[in-house]
């Protein structure tokens, strides 16, 4: 009776294992080929990322490597043809890098800041950054400004990791989670096995988040906060915890630098800065000696909490004590909250307590010794097991830095940072704080032709001198990144880059390169005038745009692409080398450093070439230092090449694993020829486990520090002490009074926001945006966020995913929908001072009453994406985006201001404000619509049949 | 459920035809009205055969692979639609039979005993056509033995219609025939009150609590994890508003009762003759016909609570 | 034997990854290629074996959204096997895995009528009908590592929201967790006896809080004592 079930041919297939690029996770893939066709994408059992399992995405490559959408060839717009019109002609690459090549010589050397070289869901900013530091031009980021980088910022100029890549909750101990607007992440697998873990052993998983989807589904408890409130909420749980106790105080003590002295000099210079010794180190009062000493030394027992008087007569507070007069203050009591978090002061003040139950009652201890780096052993390791992640609904905000600040400072109070069951770090983290690296400023070396940087482009500041301005206070940068209005832009603003071009705002550029983003459609605020902007001609040079030479690198036919003067065409992630560097964004766990690599799985049948290998031939033919031998000739080969050769500092490269000749030195070590092929051979990944001693509190672990210093992750083995107070924050602000004896901004905006939003002390304030709109007549908030199964994607709208979501709705509260009298699949208007929109509602459960929200980049340009004109991601998905201005509405007598974070740029997509009326009888599909974009040369070798049957054993089948 | 076209007229039509030929033999054992001639019951037979014949070609219309159409008769043991294609196909040759032992004066014991057999077999293969859907428990509104019942009444009800048109034609007394196309007619419509009266009370049903196990609480569907439809929602997605089907009731028993009904009347009253028994046929078929759309349309398979349904 | 899943409710996130997973196993695999239909135009559509819905349970702000993944349940008393013409559909002896031989089937849609959670699904380019195989294509091949040979939905799964093994054995690890956590079938009035489970979310853990305060508010900052504590 039985059917006889045919098994796979094994003898036909060859298992290969590389690294997934369908988000920012970097999974572990082993992939089954046939024929050089993909049979099978799963998890790499053995990778520490994902330990087997993959995601929807990963699993859904096939669909991107088989994708209609990949661009063939190098392509050149048509000369006659208007930018924006799609209409392209095929170039051999040769010619198109001898004419990128003539052009970018030329800037070079000439005005080098004329490029700008912006990149997307980039892997490899540790290349790009080097390339554009060759360069010597300072405009360069990747995408973290408009991103997270309040997250890393935050936690960087904080605690020394961070939410997002530099840390991760420690899933085998934690008993308590608590997760602050996250909808997916980088770690999107790490995430999922963790939060089973959590379960599994009965541990709480509570969510704070407007919206009820995905992770926060399984909560056991959700939060479901106003959007923008959630520094709010976290300084009410401030004020729970201080008005009950419960903080850590030897943690306090040991590892933070709540015990440091504060001056306490309103109105003069030297106000709020640390008292310091003459060597100018932070100092505290010792209560058994009875002596101002050295904060950071050991052998200490610093005073928590008073107000001294300094020797030289000052007044001296100490940081807790500030903390507590701020914090206990009734404003943060839970009561008084509880209404614009939208959430009941019970619940506020019972989590706090939760959380400060779990901490202190159901302590986890492992008998690990380790010794400081004062020198004291320990012989067991503390856990406060209250573990925590935030990240977008945080980051989002124009006061995401202070809000993720102040969940950082619950996290300190709790002393539950990099110890069993809480929030660890990931090599290279921890790093000083902030982090010792500082952006280029230096204009003599920025204005320098054919001079690269002495630093790298990004950075982070701590003080007005390092900011990246002109004598006048001018920004030095495009994106106006560490200028006075956002001078702590660590990841740069992509999200400006083509507003202030376009404006020659504070210059003009030549050529704008951008790498795999999709700034004409979902990844720019204000996509409609963006479009417009991109077309926009130069008044004064008739002929020339404004942005007079765009070239586009992606693999795929975006709506970025149809605005590129030169396409040049990337490989798919399975067609090349590429290395995830722990000189860039690691993927290090808790447990181990570790990188990754991908190498050629797929033979390419297109004329396309990977992006970093042309990086690295351009860099040879510009002839940038780094890259060309003495003699003028290009110093690496290819790519894998350079990877292998090049040495950051002695003995540290891109690759981390089987370094030294013989390939036996781990982290540190001199180039190993046969690199490449050691990682192939180890399924594409290197990892170093932290021997037990290594684990935790390495911000203060003597074994690991040393280790960090000897292979670079640090300068030096001294202690990172956590900073509650932020002493850079308060130059800044002291900049803003004019109290500073430094550069100070001569704006009058400028000092406004310094000395409002550049606290020492995390703040809340209301979202920007929301400060001048009117509340009553844009009555929602308004926020998108990525459905799991296209979270970062690079080409989400394949085959298989896109019939799982072709087209996104409108989300609203039922109750308030139906006060409103709408119902599901209504058409609605949606309006915010910027524009509107149309779209089609659902209503559900799960949305707090006052937001409406939507899955962000389902809405397709028509034609792009390989798609036909009449996808439903064209003719009904749409784009939240229009709505959002990448500025803040005007003020009268004010330049216009980017509607970012003061301190970081963050752009501030969450922060908008909408109204919203259905549409009338007849008014249906999306709105606004655009034209479709043109088929490309090479577009015929594509199908598109109205059924596909993809199998990869095609050969056996009929 | 999906209405399909192909399922709906082979339902009809393989119903009528197997309820005229088990009235034709009724009609010619007890020679009714007169008694048809040989002539006559050969071609009202082929008729009926016909009918029974386009029914089931059409049926494999709805097959997606019907080269595999002749493995259908290999689960008569368990499933009624094998039993169904069995029957029918064993019809077939037993109707010949008859037909042929009518035509060639065959003798009685022959035409009587093959005609006996046919006239049951078409009995037990519009009772299995019934049960094809009667034993799904996934669709509460068939699972019930007013389904075969209903399946048999409207089949011999379409039967005796064309039978009386037969007759008309034939110049026999039709009387008799009016006498058991009304009966037949009455029981069918009482039984369909009865079904319309008891699908329109759910009683005891699956609901979104019980296809999702989570019973504590009020459900609804979020999303059904694609945008456009599948072959879930394309065969079982379809939804007939309440007014529309109780419009279409109204149809079904003035086209498949009523006006018949009243033709009958006609009939009998010698003013409509022919006419009015053309016009009952067609009415008693396009009733028929509406009857079973609605049959399908007002079916709620139990997958529709994963799709958001409250209850089925 | 008689193999099957357990789902659990408690930790599944709606991620979609065991139904592509599937999708894109069984595309190449024993009952592959799986017809998309429109796959670049405006309604895309095609064969899965595997689909995850998503419901809200209560009413805001008590809500609860439940991702609940479903896929073939190899009832001990399939219909869907009872009801095929053709022989087509079929339950396996040995392991009670249900299957649809594809050189049989008809294509005549009535077994996906007999089944109440939507698991059958018609191949239009084939005209067969096609269901979760349990894959049992990766399950009995020796050749794949032992810790592979699970059904690829599973072998995926980044919740472990998925378990795959033998219910007949009262000491599997299913078994176990079924017990443990009080799995249940779906539509349990209908009587097809699913091999299937899903385990329904757990009870919010109870943690003891103290709200009464130790300390006081601001003004009382004097209150909090410096304790000696060396670095």
């Amino acid at each position: 009776m039985n059917a006889k079930i045919k098994l796979e041919n094994h003898d036909a297939q060859e298992i290969k294992y590389t690294t997934c690029y369908m988000c920012a996770c970097r999974c572990g893939i082993k992939v089954t080929l046939e024929d050089n066709k993909v049979r099978f994408i799963q998890g790499n059992r053995n990778h520490p990322t994902n330990q087997g399992v993959l995601c929807a995405k990963g699993s859904a490559g096939i669909m991107k490597q088989y994708s209609t959408a990949k661009l063939t060839q190098p392509l050149m717009r048509k000369p006659g043809t208007e930018r924006g019109e799609g209409i392209y002609e095929a170039i051999s690459w040769e010619q198109a890098l001898d004419v990128l090549t003539d052009r970018l010589e030329e800037i070079r050397a000439t005005d080098p800041s004329k490029l700008g070289f912006f990149t997307g869901r980039d892997q490899m900013q540790a290349l790009t950054g080097l390339w554009a530091q060759q360069f010597g031009t300072p405009n360069w980021s990747a995408h973290g400004g408009f991103c997270s980088v309040n997250m890393a910022a935050a936690g960087l100029y904080s605690i020394g990791f961070s939410f997002w890549e530099f840390g991760a909750p420690d899933w085998d101990y934690a008993k308590y989670f608590l997760m602050w607007g996250v909808a997916e992440d980088h770690s999107s697998n790490p995430i999922k096995i963790g939060l089973e873990k959590l379960k599994r052993k009965g541990g709480k998983f509570v969510t704070v988040n407007p919206v009820r989807t995905g992770y926060s589904a399984i909560a056991d408890e959700w939060l479901p906060i106003k959007p923008g409130m959630d520094g709010l909420l976290a300084m009410s749980m401030v004020h729970v915890l201080l008005k009950h106790e419960q903080f850590d105080y030897e943690f306090l003590v040991r590892y933070t630098n709540a015990s440091w002295l504060v001056v306490q000099t309103p109105g003069q210079k030297g106000d709020g800065l640390f008292l310091r010794d003459e060597n100018d180190q932070p100092l505290i009062w010792d209560i058994d000696k009875e002596a101002f000493r050295n904060g950071i030394d050991g052998d200490i027992a610093p005073a928590l909490f008073g107000e001294f008087v300094a020797p030289d007569g000052r007044r001296v507070k100490t940081v807790m004590s500030m903390m507590v007069e701020r914090y206990l203050d009734e404003r943060y009591a839970p009561e008084n909250v509880a209404l614009e978090c939208g959430l009941p002061a019970e619940t506020i003040e019972r989590i706090a307590l939760e959380m400060a139950h779990v901490a202190f009652k159901e302590t986890v201890e492992l008998p690990i010794e380790w010794t400081d780096v004062w020198g004291r052993k320990h012989d067991k390791v503390v856990g406060r097991p209250v573990a925590m992640y935030a990240m977008r609904g945080i980051a989002a905000h124009s006061n995401g830095f202070h809000s993720c600040r102040a969940i950082h400072m619950i996290q300190m109070l709790l002393g539950a940072l990099d110890a069993p069951g809480n929030f660890r770090a990931r090599a290279p983290y921890p790093k000083p704080i902030p982090p010792h690296q500082l952006p280029e400023n230096n204009i003599d070396i920025i204005n320098a032709p054919n001079t690269p940087l002495s630093r790298p482009p990004l950075g982070f500041p701590t003080r007005p001198e390092d900011l990246v301005i002109d004598e006048f206070g001018n920004p030095l940068r495009i994106d106006k990144a560490y200028s006075w209005e956002v001078p702590i832009a660590s990841h740069g603003l992509m999200h400006m880059v083509i507003t202030n071009a376009i404006n020659h705002d504070p210059y003009a550029l030549d050529t704008l390169i951008l790498f795999m983003a999709n700034m004409a459609w979902n990844s720019t605020m204000n996509t409609a005038n963006v479009q417009d902007m991109l077309r926009a001609k130069d008044p004064e040079e008739p002929g020339q745009y404004k942005i007079p030479f765009l070239v586009v690198i992606d693999a795929f036919h975006s709506e970025m692409t149809n605005f590129a003067d030169l396409i040049l065409p990337d490989t798919t992630y399975l067609e090349r080398h590429d290395c995830i560097s722990l000189l860039d964004r690691p993927i290090s766990e808790p447990d181990a450093a570790a990188d990754a690599i991908r190498y050629p799985l797929v033979k390419t049948d297109r004329d396309v070439r990977p992006w970093q290998e042309v990086m690295v031939e351009l860099a040879g033919r510009l002839k940038f230092p780094a890259f060309t031998k003495p003699d003028g000739t290009p110093k690496f080969k290819d790519y894998p090449d350079f990877i292998v050769n090049y040495e950051r500092s002695p003995g540290v490269g891109f690759l981390a694993g089987w370094r030294g000749k013989d390939g036996t030195k781990s982290l540190k070590g001199e180039p190993n020829p046969n690199q490449w092929q050691k990682y192939i051979e180890n399924q594409s990944f290197f990892a170093h486990h932290w021997p037990d001693n290594q684990k935790y509190m390495r911000f203060a672990n003597k074994d690991y520090l040393d280790v960090a210093a000897d292979v670079g992750f640090v300068g030096k083995a001294e202690p990172i002490i956590m900073q509650f107070y932020s002493e850079p924050l308060q130059k800044f602000r002291l900049a803003g009074q004019g109290l500073y004896d430094g550069p100070q901004p001569n704006n009058q905006v400028d000092r406004e926001r310094l000395v409002k939003y550049f606290d020492p002390l995390p703040m809340w304030y209301e979202p920007l945006e929301q400060q001048r709109v009117d509340k009553d007549e844009y009555p929602f908030f308004a926020l998108t966020q990525r459905p799991m199964f296209m979270y970062h994607s690079w080409d989400s709208q394949n085959v298989w995913l896109r019939q799982i979501m072709a087209q996104n709705y409108m989300y609203m509260n039922a109750r308030k929908a139906a006060e409103m009298g709408i119902k599901d699949f209504d058409w609605i208007w949606v309006e915010s001072h910027n524009g509107k929109i149309r779209c089609q509602v659902k209503t559900m459960e799960g949305t707090q009453e006052n937001t409406i929200w939507t899955w962000n980049a389902i809405g397709k340009q028509k034609g792009a994406w390989g798609l036909k004109e009449n996808a439903s991601e064209a003719t009904k998905g749409f784009l939240l985006n229009h709505l959002i201005s990448e500025l803040l509405p005007e003020k009268a007598g004010e330049r216009r201001v980017t509607n970012s974070d003061p301190v970081t740029g963050q752009a501030a997509w969450f922060d908008l404000r909408v109204k919203l009326w259905k549409a009338e009888p007849g008014e249906t599909g999306s709105w606004p619509q655009f034209d479709a974009l043109k088929a490309l040369p090479g577009d015929e070798r594509y199908e598109r049949p109205e059924v596909l049957r993809y199998d990869a054993r095609s050969h056996e089948k009929n | 459920m999906h209405p399909a076209f192909s399922v709906i007229f082979f339902t009809v039509a393989s119903g009528a035809g197997f309820g005229l030929f088990s009235l034709l033999f009724i009609a010619d054992t007890f020679k009714l009205g007169g008694g048809f001639s040989q002539d006559q019951l050969v071609a009202g037979g082929l008729i009926a055969l016909a009918l029974v014949a386009f029914g089931l070609l059409s049926s494999t219309f709805h097959l997606a692979n019907p080269k595999n159409a002749w493995r259908a008769f290999s689960r008569f043991r368990t499933s009624w639609l094998s039993r169904e294609g069995v029957f029918a196909v064993v019809f077939m040759p037993l109707a010949l039979i008859y037909l042929a032992s009518i035509m060639f004066d065959a003798p009685l014991w022959l035409r009587e005993t093959s005609g006996f057999l046919t006239a049951v077999l078409a009995w037990i293969t519009v009772f299995s056509t019934g049960m094809i859907y009667a034993c799904l428990k996934t669709i509460r509104q068939w699972n019930t033995p007013l389904v075969p019942a209903n399946y048999l009444a409207l089949g011999y009800a379409s039967g005796s219609l064309l039978l009386l048109l037969g007759a008309v034609i034939a110049g026999l007394d039709t009387t008799p025939y009016i006498a058991m196309a009304a009966l037949i007619m009455a029981i069918a419509a009482v039984l369909k009150a009865i079904y319309y009266f008891w699908i329109h009370s759910p009683g005891l049903s699956s609901t979104i609590n019980t296809a999702t196990g989570i019973t504590r609480a009020k459900v609804k569907l979020l999303d059904t994890g694609h945008t456009h439809g599948t072959f879930l929602t394309q065969e079982f997605g379809f939804q007939i508003a309440r007014q529309k089907a109780g419009l279409l009731k109204v149809v079904v028993f003035a086209l498949g009762f009523a006006l018949p009904g009243l033709m009958l009347v006609w009939v009998f009253t010698q003013q409509g003759g022919q006419w009015a028994a053309i016009i009952a046929a067609v009415a008693g078929l396009a009733g028929a016909a509406v009857e079973r759309w609605l049959f399908f349309a007002e079916a709620r398979h139990v997958v529709n609570l994963y799709h958001g349904a409250q209850r089925c | 034997m008689r193999l099957g899943l357990v789902i659990d409710l408690d930790v599944c996130v709606g991620c979609h990854a065991c139904a592509i997973a599937c999708k894109e196993w069984n595309a190449s695999g024993t009952i592959g290629p799986l017809s998309d239909y429109q796959p670049y135009g405006a309604e895309p559509s095609g064969v899965w074996f595997n689909r995850i819905r998503h419901y809200e349970m209560d009413e805001y702000p008590n809500n609860k959204t439940v991702n609940f993944p479903m896929s073939c349940m190899h009832c001990e008393d399939a219909d869907c096997v009872t009801v095929c013409p053709t022989g087509a559909s079929y339950k396996r002896a040995e392991d009670g895995i249900v299957l649809i031989d594809q050189d049989k089937c008809m294509g005549c849609n009535y077994c996906s009528w007999a089944c109440p959670y939507g698991a059958r699904e018609l191949d239009r380019s084939s005209g067969t009908m096609k269901k979760c195989t349990l894959c049992v294509d990766r399950i009995y091949d020796q050749e794949l590592p032992v810790e592979e040979r699970q059904p690829s939905c599973v072998l995926t799964c980044p919740a472990h929201a998925r378990m795959f093994g033998d219910f007949d054995d009262p000491d599997s690890a299913v078994s176990r967790t079924v017990r443990e956590r009080g799995g249940y079938p779906l539509m349990p009035e209908l009587n097809y006896n699913p091999t299937n489970t899903y385990l329904p979310p757990r009870r919010k853990p109870v943690i003891p809080v103290e709200t009464q305060p130790k300390g006081g508010l601001k003004e009382s900052i004097k209150q909090f004592a410096n304790k000696l504590v060396r670095r």
